[in-house]
């Protein structure tokens, strides 16, 4: 049975007349988490914000759970739908008064609000006991935006939109709001939808990932993303040092971004690493393995500081006995990765 | 530097004793003030808030004149509110010329642009941000307009308090208005020009004490206003 949640026909979207968001059809299923990837100015934020209702498409359709949404809708349907936004401010008032906002506005009973109010805080990583009663301005940024979070989290949404969750937060809180936000989607099965610059988070975590790219989206589907810097070679590759000293050599010209992608189809995995007509032979172990479309295996690989996403059918997952742990080469050729 | 000295000493003695010109003039001022900022908050807290807030046609130009305001003189606001109140004016018959409610009006008038404006900006410089804040908490209509009035607090705050800044420390306006009656309509600013020209050292200097502390609790207050809001 389908399980979709949204449906985009044709949206555009225009910003003084230049087109900041052009989707012919794009569908988002429930329950899953879904990440956003492309350069500034691809159209994330503008994508996040219509699914979020905080916005209009200037033409085009948007079904939500079936139904096509019109401007009267869209207050009803934030009841259900919250995003954190990229400079999210918090409300002038006490940490917990902030937290149980949106559940007053739901009309919760203060017992049961309470009770909601401590589990959100604690799913962020805050101690009711110290951080309840706090004053907005007696919190670090990090602090600050696990509240943000915490907002959003207790009201169990069942969309649940991040525009750069972790931007301007310490490590320590950029793994709290990581943690949280994967919990949201196991605990509530809330649909995530979610732009980040910690690709490596990112890719292990997403079920499904949309590139963007000047408004459009380019590719479907989990994608391996690799930023630069990319150094010249003589030979005329372009090579990137991993921090375990490993290599990754990839032929054309860069973009501006200096951002390449290689659809996971590309890659291969083998149980040695003997002599390859591909340029890249990367030593790495599996990190997880999730079933994708039913048929295949999605096997994720960490190589160095990057994880590398691949398909396998189960046929060779079988052959290679392969398992969460195991150490494993990664093949691809440098021709196979596209500069964005 | 002795007569200022002398002037000093002689001014503590002025309102340590209770001098009563001196109090009279405090009192009037606290009173034309009070009666001021209470009408200019009544009328332009919510203008500015809806100014900010809404969005119509011709905004724009609402917003340059409301700015514009901002530096009007305050004889030419005490000339045109004299032309309105004195005998002959279309508000003759109320006879307020030379009261403290004839200089109110022209306190208001004054102030008014002020609380517009930075009110107005407040409002603005919050929809940016609060806005979509309190719109993905799921608050919607009315309680979406009153909660961004309520964060708005501090801006309307530093609003109110910068026209009463204003209010309290303007001549020409109280001059003309008021004319500057003993036991009246003389208030500290037109009683400190007066004594000075007097040469009434001492009294201006006592007046202008009491000027200065209520600046202090005035700024002390904007500056209270302002840090809150940076916190935001």
């Amino acid at each position: 049975m389908s399980n979709m949640l949204y449906e985009l026909k044709n949206i555009k979207r225009y910003y003084n007349g230049r087109c900041a968001l052009s989707i012919n059809h794009l569908a988002i299923e429930g329950g899953q988490i879904y990440a956003l990837v492309g350069p500034n100015g691809s159209g994330k934020t503008t994508l996040l914000r219509i699914l979020a209702f905080l916005d209009e498409p200037t033409m085009g359709e948007v079904f939500y759970n079936g139904s096509l949404v019109a401007p009267k809708m869209m207050p009803f349907l934030r009841r259900e739908v919250t995003m954190l936004l990229q400079d999210s401010r918090l409300l002038t008032r006490k940490v917990k008064d902030n937290v149980a906002y949106g559940l007053k506005l739901r009309g919760m009973d203060p017992l049961s609000m309470k009770h909601r109010v401590n589990e959100a805080l604690e799913m962020v990583g805050l101690s009711p006991k110290e951080f309840a009663n706090r004053k907005w301005y007696e919190l670090s940024g990090g602090e600050a935006q696990r509240v943000a979070l915490a907002s959003r989290l207790v009201l169990r949404p069942k969309v649940l939109l991040l525009d750069e969750p972790t931007a301007n937060v310490d490590a320590v809180s950029e793994s709290l709001i990581n943690d949280a936000v994967v919990r949201a989607k196991e605990e509530w099965k809330t649909t995530i939808i979610v732009v980040s610059h910690n690709l490596l988070w990112l890719y292990s975590v997403a079920d499904e990932v949309l590139t963007l790219w000047g408004g459009r989206i380019i590719q479907q589907g989990p994608e391996n993303i690799i930023p630069g810097p990319w150094k010249k070679l003589e030979t005329g590759l372009y090579c990137k040092t991993l921090r375990d000293g490993q290599k990754i050599f990839v032929s054309g010209e860069p973009s501006e971004s200096k951002v390449i992608s290689i659809s996971p189809s590309e890659i291969l995995l083998a149980s040695h690493g003997e002599k390859s007509s591909a340029r890249n032979v990367l030593r790495g172990f599996v990190t997880q393995m999730t079933y994708h479309n039913g048929d295949q295996v999605r096997v994720h690989v960490s190589v160095g500081d990057i994880t590398l996403v691949a398909f396998l059918t189960k046929d060779a997952v079988m052959d290679l006995n392969l398992h969460p742990g195991m150490d494993i080469y990664v093949i691809f050729k440098a021709s196979a990765a596209k500069w964005l | 530097m002795d007569y200022i000295l002398a002037g000093i000493q002689e001014a503590f003695v002025l309102l340590l004793s209770g001098d009563e010109e001196v109090y009279t003039a405090v009192f009037a001022t606290l009173k034309v003030s009070s009666m001021s900022i209470f009408f200019t908050l009544v009328i332009g807290l919510p203008t500015g808030f809806l100014l900010g807030y809404t969005n119509f046609p011709g905004k724009n130009f609402v917003r340059s004149v409301v700015d514009a305001l901002l530096a009007l003189p305050t004889v030419v606001v005490g000339l045109w509110v004299y032309a309105f109140i004195s005998s002959r004016g279309p508000l003759g018959n109320l006879n307020l010329l030379f009261t403290l409610p004839g200089v109110a009006i022209g306190e208001v008038v004054l102030a008014l642009p002020i609380v517009i404006a930075l009110s107005a900006q407040a409002i603005e410089e919050l929809d940016l941000s609060v806005k979509d804040t309190l719109l993905t908490l799921g608050a919607a209509g009315r309680k979406l307009a009153l909660d961004i009035l309520w964060e708005g607090r501090y801006g309307m705050l530093m609003a109110a308090v910068t026209a009463y800044g204003r209010i309290i420390s303007e001549v020409g306006v109280a001059t003309m208005l008021g004319g500057n009656i003993k036991w009246r309509t003389r208030t500290i600013t037109t009683a400190m020009a007066f004594e000075t020209n007097k040469g009434q050292f001492a009294m201006g200097m006592a007046l202008g004490f009491i000027l200065l502390l209520i600046a202090f609790i005035v700024n002390g207050t904007l500056s209270f206003a302002k840090r809150r809001r940076q916190s935001r």
